[in-house]
Protein backbone atom coordinates (compact mmCIF):
# COMPACT_ATOMS: atom_id res chain seq x y z
CA UNK A 1 0.00 0.00 0.00
CA UNK A 2 2.66 2.68 0.68
CA UNK A 3 4.06 1.88 -2.61
CA UNK A 4 1.00 3.74 -4.10
CA UNK A 5 1.75 6.71 -1.93
CA UNK A 6 3.81 8.46 -4.93
CA UNK A 7 1.31 7.01 -7.45
CA UNK A 8 -1.75 8.87 -6.36
CA UNK A 9 -0.43 12.65 -6.37
CA UNK A 10 1.93 11.95 -9.45
CA UNK A 11 -1.71 10.99 -10.77
CA UNK A 12 -3.22 13.89 -9.83
CA UNK A 13 -0.52 16.31 -10.73
CA UNK A 14 -0.47 14.70 -14.28
CA UNK A 15 -4.52 15.18 -13.95
CA UNK A 16 -4.50 18.69 -13.09
CA UNK A 17 -1.71 19.59 -15.73
CA UNK A 18 -3.91 18.05 -19.01
CA UNK A 19 -6.69 20.02 -17.28
CA UNK A 20 -4.77 23.37 -17.27
CA UNK A 21 -3.94 22.42 -20.70
CA UNK A 22 -7.63 22.08 -21.97
CA UNK A 23 -7.98 25.25 -20.33
CA UNK A 24 -5.20 27.27 -21.85
CA UNK A 25 -5.54 25.05 -25.48
CA UNK A 26 -9.19 24.63 -26.27
CA UNK A 27 -11.54 27.45 -27.67
CA UNK A 28 -14.81 25.89 -27.17
CA UNK A 29 -16.49 27.20 -23.41
CA UNK A 30 -17.80 24.23 -22.69
CA UNK A 31 -14.70 22.20 -23.14
CA UNK A 32 -13.06 24.53 -21.04
CA UNK A 33 -15.61 23.85 -18.45
CA UNK A 34 -14.75 20.54 -18.82
CA UNK A 35 -11.30 20.87 -17.89
CA UNK A 36 -11.48 22.81 -15.14
CA UNK A 37 -13.86 19.92 -13.99
CA UNK A 38 -11.05 17.99 -14.34
CA UNK A 39 -8.39 19.98 -12.23
CA UNK A 40 -10.70 20.31 -9.38
CA UNK A 41 -11.09 16.55 -9.40
CA UNK A 42 -7.50 16.72 -9.62
CA UNK A 43 -7.39 18.37 -6.60
CA UNK A 44 -9.60 16.16 -4.37
CA UNK A 45 -7.74 13.14 -5.50
CA UNK A 46 -4.48 15.04 -3.84
CA UNK A 47 -6.30 16.07 -0.72
CA UNK A 48 -7.95 12.48 -0.14
CA UNK A 49 -4.68 10.66 -0.73
CA UNK A 50 -3.13 13.20 2.37
CA UNK A 51 -6.43 12.03 4.29
CA UNK A 52 -5.73 8.73 3.85
CA UNK A 53 -2.05 8.65 4.63
CA UNK A 54 -1.59 10.81 7.63
CA UNK A 55 -4.93 9.13 9.27
CA UNK A 56 -6.53 12.79 9.14
CA UNK A 57 -10.31 13.33 8.54
CA UNK A 58 -9.71 17.18 6.96
CA UNK A 59 -8.92 16.60 3.28
CA UNK A 60 -12.28 14.18 3.13
CA UNK A 61 -14.29 17.10 4.26
CA UNK A 62 -12.09 19.64 2.10
CA UNK A 63 -13.06 17.28 -0.86
CA UNK A 64 -16.83 17.48 -0.03
CA UNK A 65 -16.57 21.05 -0.40
CA UNK A 66 -14.78 21.39 -3.04
CA UNK A 67 -17.63 18.87 -4.75
CA UNK A 68 -20.27 21.26 -3.54
CA UNK A 69 -18.54 24.27 -4.89
CA UNK A 70 -17.89 22.74 -8.40
CA UNK A 71 -21.19 21.83 -8.89
CA UNK A 72 -22.48 25.46 -7.88
CA UNK A 73 -19.69 26.52 -10.54
CA UNK A 74 -21.06 24.72 -12.87
CA UNK A 75 -24.74 25.55 -12.52
CA UNK A 76 -23.51 29.45 -12.72
CA UNK A 77 -21.18 29.07 -16.01
CA UNK A 78 -23.75 26.95 -18.20
CA UNK A 79 -26.29 29.40 -17.30
CA UNK A 80 -23.66 31.96 -18.77
CA UNK A 81 -23.12 29.69 -21.52
CA UNK A 82 -26.62 29.37 -22.58
CA UNK A 83 -27.06 33.21 -22.02
CA UNK A 84 -23.80 34.43 -24.85
CA UNK A 85 -25.66 31.46 -27.41
CA UNK A 86 -28.77 33.40 -26.84
CA UNK A 87 -27.91 36.37 -27.67
CA UNK A 88 -26.62 35.27 -30.90
CA UNK A 89 -22.81 34.99 -30.51
CA UNK A 90 -20.82 31.84 -31.40
CA UNK A 91 -19.17 29.92 -28.73
CA UNK A 92 -15.74 30.85 -29.03
CA UNK A 93 -13.53 31.96 -26.54
CA UNK A 94 -11.01 33.85 -29.11
CA UNK A 95 -13.95 35.32 -30.40
CA UNK A 96 -15.33 36.34 -26.93
CA UNK A 97 -12.90 38.06 -25.36
CA UNK A 98 -14.77 41.16 -23.84
CA UNK A 99 -17.48 40.73 -21.70
CA UNK A 100 -19.52 44.35 -23.24
CA UNK A 101 -21.66 43.84 -25.32
CA UNK B 1 -4.77 -3.54 -4.84
CA UNK B 2 -1.58 -2.23 -7.33
CA UNK B 3 -3.90 -3.55 -10.66
CA UNK B 4 -6.89 -2.02 -9.86
CA UNK B 5 -4.92 1.31 -9.45
CA UNK B 6 -2.83 1.14 -12.39
CA UNK B 7 -6.45 -0.02 -14.64
CA UNK B 8 -8.24 2.72 -12.92
CA UNK B 9 -5.07 5.84 -13.07
CA UNK B 10 -4.36 4.68 -17.02
CA UNK B 11 -8.55 5.07 -17.62
CA UNK B 12 -8.65 7.99 -15.67
CA UNK B 13 -5.93 9.30 -17.53
CA UNK B 14 -7.58 7.85 -20.97
CA UNK B 15 -10.44 10.30 -19.78
CA UNK B 16 -8.67 13.19 -19.39
CA UNK B 17 -6.82 12.80 -22.62
CA UNK B 18 -10.36 12.14 -24.32
CA UNK B 19 -11.46 15.70 -22.72
CA UNK B 20 -9.11 17.78 -23.97
CA UNK B 21 -8.14 15.90 -27.33
CA UNK B 22 -11.65 15.33 -28.25
CA UNK B 23 -13.52 17.13 -31.51
CA UNK B 24 -17.02 16.66 -31.07
CA UNK B 25 -18.09 18.25 -27.24
CA UNK B 26 -20.11 15.44 -26.62
CA UNK B 27 -17.32 12.57 -26.91
CA UNK B 28 -15.50 15.51 -24.25
CA UNK B 29 -18.26 15.33 -21.72
CA UNK B 30 -18.16 11.29 -22.44
CA UNK B 31 -14.17 10.94 -21.62
CA UNK B 32 -15.17 12.84 -19.07
CA UNK B 33 -17.83 10.59 -17.58
CA UNK B 34 -14.85 8.03 -17.57
CA UNK B 35 -12.49 9.85 -15.74
CA UNK B 36 -15.10 10.94 -12.73
CA UNK B 37 -15.83 6.90 -12.75
CA UNK B 38 -12.27 5.70 -12.14
CA UNK B 39 -11.25 8.70 -9.58
CA UNK B 40 -14.68 6.95 -7.70
CA UNK B 41 -12.61 3.90 -7.94
CA UNK B 42 -9.52 5.38 -6.54
CA UNK B 43 -11.23 7.21 -4.07
CA UNK B 44 -12.51 3.88 -2.88
CA UNK B 45 -9.08 2.47 -3.26
CA UNK B 46 -8.44 5.29 -0.50
CA UNK B 47 -10.75 4.33 1.60
CA UNK B 48 -13.05 7.03 0.97
CA UNK B 49 -16.51 5.16 0.69
CA UNK B 50 -18.41 7.91 1.23
CA UNK B 51 -16.71 10.00 -1.62
CA UNK B 52 -16.89 7.84 -4.07
CA UNK B 53 -20.57 7.50 -3.78
CA UNK B 54 -20.70 11.33 -3.73
CA UNK B 55 -18.57 11.38 -7.02
CA UNK B 56 -21.06 9.16 -8.88
CA UNK B 57 -24.08 10.60 -7.46
CA UNK B 58 -22.65 14.59 -7.79
CA UNK B 59 -20.00 14.68 -10.59
CA UNK B 60 -21.31 11.07 -13.04
CA UNK B 61 -24.95 11.89 -12.29
CA UNK B 62 -25.90 15.30 -12.11
CA UNK B 63 -22.81 17.21 -13.41
CA UNK B 64 -22.66 15.27 -16.47
CA UNK B 65 -26.30 15.13 -17.56
CA UNK B 66 -26.21 18.90 -16.83
CA UNK B 67 -23.68 18.94 -19.40
CA UNK B 68 -24.86 16.71 -22.14
CA UNK B 69 -28.48 18.48 -21.77
CA UNK B 70 -26.35 21.64 -22.18
CA UNK B 71 -24.72 20.43 -25.34
CA UNK B 72 -27.56 19.26 -26.88
CA UNK B 73 -29.95 22.17 -26.30
CA UNK B 74 -27.14 24.56 -27.76
CA UNK B 75 -25.93 21.73 -30.18
CA UNK B 76 -22.85 23.91 -31.45
CA UNK B 77 -22.92 23.31 -34.93
CA UNK B 78 -19.37 24.39 -35.93
CA UNK B 79 -17.08 22.48 -34.07
CA UNK B 80 -13.59 23.78 -33.94
CA UNK B 81 -10.75 21.82 -35.38
CA UNK B 82 -8.24 20.39 -32.84
CA UNK B 83 -5.62 18.65 -34.98
CA UNK B 84 -2.66 16.83 -33.08
CA UNK B 85 -0.27 18.68 -34.55
CA UNK B 86 -1.10 21.72 -34.09
CA UNK B 87 1.62 24.03 -32.57
CA UNK B 88 -0.04 24.97 -29.92
CA UNK B 89 -1.71 22.06 -28.70
CA UNK B 90 2.94 20.60 -28.99
CA UNK B 91 3.59 23.87 -26.37
CA UNK B 92 0.66 22.28 -24.14
CA UNK B 93 1.41 19.00 -24.40
CA UNK B 94 5.18 19.97 -23.22
CA UNK B 95 4.06 22.17 -20.82
CA UNK B 96 1.60 19.53 -19.45
CA UNK B 97 4.99 17.06 -18.79
CA UNK B 98 7.05 19.67 -16.82
CA UNK B 99 4.28 20.67 -15.08
CA UNK B 100 3.33 17.00 -14.18
CA UNK B 101 7.23 16.70 -13.26
CA UNK B 102 7.67 19.62 -11.24
CA UNK B 103 4.52 18.90 -9.18
CA UNK B 104 5.23 15.49 -8.83
CA UNK B 105 9.30 16.79 -7.99
CA UNK B 106 8.01 19.10 -5.16
CA UNK B 107 4.79 17.07 -3.68
CA UNK B 108 6.89 14.09 -2.82
CA UNK B 109 9.96 16.06 -1.48
CA UNK B 110 11.10 15.58 2.45
CA UNK B 111 7.79 13.12 2.44
CA UNK B 112 8.93 9.72 3.73
CA UNK B 113 7.14 6.66 3.69
CA UNK B 114 7.90 4.26 7.10
CA UNK B 115 7.63 0.92 6.45
CA UNK B 116 4.21 0.24 7.67
CA UNK B 117 3.24 2.24 4.92
CA UNK B 118 2.22 4.97 7.03
CA UNK B 119 3.61 8.83 6.49
CA UNK B 120 6.33 9.50 9.07
CA UNK B 121 5.21 13.10 11.31
CA UNK B 122 2.12 14.12 12.34
CA UNK B 123 -0.52 11.04 12.15
CA UNK B 124 -4.06 11.81 13.65
CA UNK B 125 -6.73 9.89 15.15
CA UNK B 126 -8.21 8.72 12.33
CA UNK B 127 -6.72 5.65 11.12
CA UNK B 128 -8.44 3.60 8.24
CA UNK B 129 -9.06 0.86 10.83
CA UNK B 130 -10.81 2.84 13.72
CA UNK B 131 -12.74 5.06 11.08
CA UNK B 132 -14.01 1.24 9.07
CA UNK B 133 -14.99 0.31 12.92
CA UNK B 134 -16.67 3.17 13.93
CA UNK B 135 -18.38 3.67 10.57
CA UNK B 136 -16.65 5.90 7.81
CA UNK B 137 -20.33 7.98 7.27
CA UNK B 138 -20.97 8.53 10.90
CA UNK B 139 -16.98 10.18 11.53
CA UNK B 140 -17.75 12.37 8.21
CA UNK B 141 -21.16 13.38 9.38
CA UNK B 142 -19.60 13.82 13.10
CA UNK B 143 -16.51 15.68 12.54
CA UNK B 144 -19.08 17.80 9.15
CA UNK B 145 -21.36 18.84 12.29
CA UNK B 146 -18.97 19.58 14.78
CA UNK B 147 -15.71 20.67 13.88
CA UNK B 148 -16.82 21.74 10.43
CA UNK B 149 -20.22 23.66 10.87
CA UNK B 150 -19.55 26.81 10.00
CA UNK B 151 -17.93 26.27 6.08
CA UNK B 152 -21.23 23.53 5.87
CA UNK B 153 -23.31 26.24 6.94
CA UNK B 154 -21.58 28.77 4.33
CA UNK B 155 -21.42 25.68 1.36
CA UNK B 156 -25.52 25.48 1.52
CA UNK B 157 -25.54 29.72 1.55
CA UNK B 158 -23.55 28.94 -2.09
CA UNK B 159 -25.51 26.58 -3.27
CA UNK B 160 -28.52 28.84 -2.77
CA UNK B 161 -27.21 31.96 -4.25
CA UNK B 162 -25.63 29.66 -7.14
CA UNK B 163 -29.69 28.18 -7.60
CA UNK B 164 -30.84 31.87 -7.63
CA UNK B 165 -27.89 32.96 -9.43
CA UNK B 166 -28.76 30.55 -12.70
CA UNK B 167 -32.59 31.48 -12.62
CA UNK B 168 -31.58 34.74 -13.14
CA UNK B 169 -29.32 34.70 -16.14
CA UNK B 170 -31.28 32.27 -18.00
CA UNK B 171 -34.59 33.49 -17.44
CA UNK B 172 -35.80 36.01 -20.66
CA UNK B 173 -35.41 39.43 -19.94
CA UNK B 174 -38.31 41.65 -20.34
CA UNK B 175 -38.12 45.16 -20.39
CA UNK B 176 -38.83 46.79 -17.53
CA UNK B 177 -42.57 47.95 -17.46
Amino acid sequence: MSGMFPGFLILSAALFAIGAVGVLVRRNPLVVFMSIELMLNAANLALITYARYTDTMAGQIFALFVIAVAASEVVVGLALITGVYRSGRRLDLDELSEMSE
Amino acid sequence: MTVIFGIAAGLALVGALGVVLSQRTLYSALSLVVNMVSLAVLFLLLDAQFLAAVQIIVYAGAVMVLFVFIIALLSPGAEERVHPLEVRLLLGGLAAVVFTLVIGRLTLNGITVAGNGRLHGGLGPFAPTVVNAHGQVQTLGEQLFTTYLLPFEVTSLLLLVAAVGAVYLSKRRRPLL
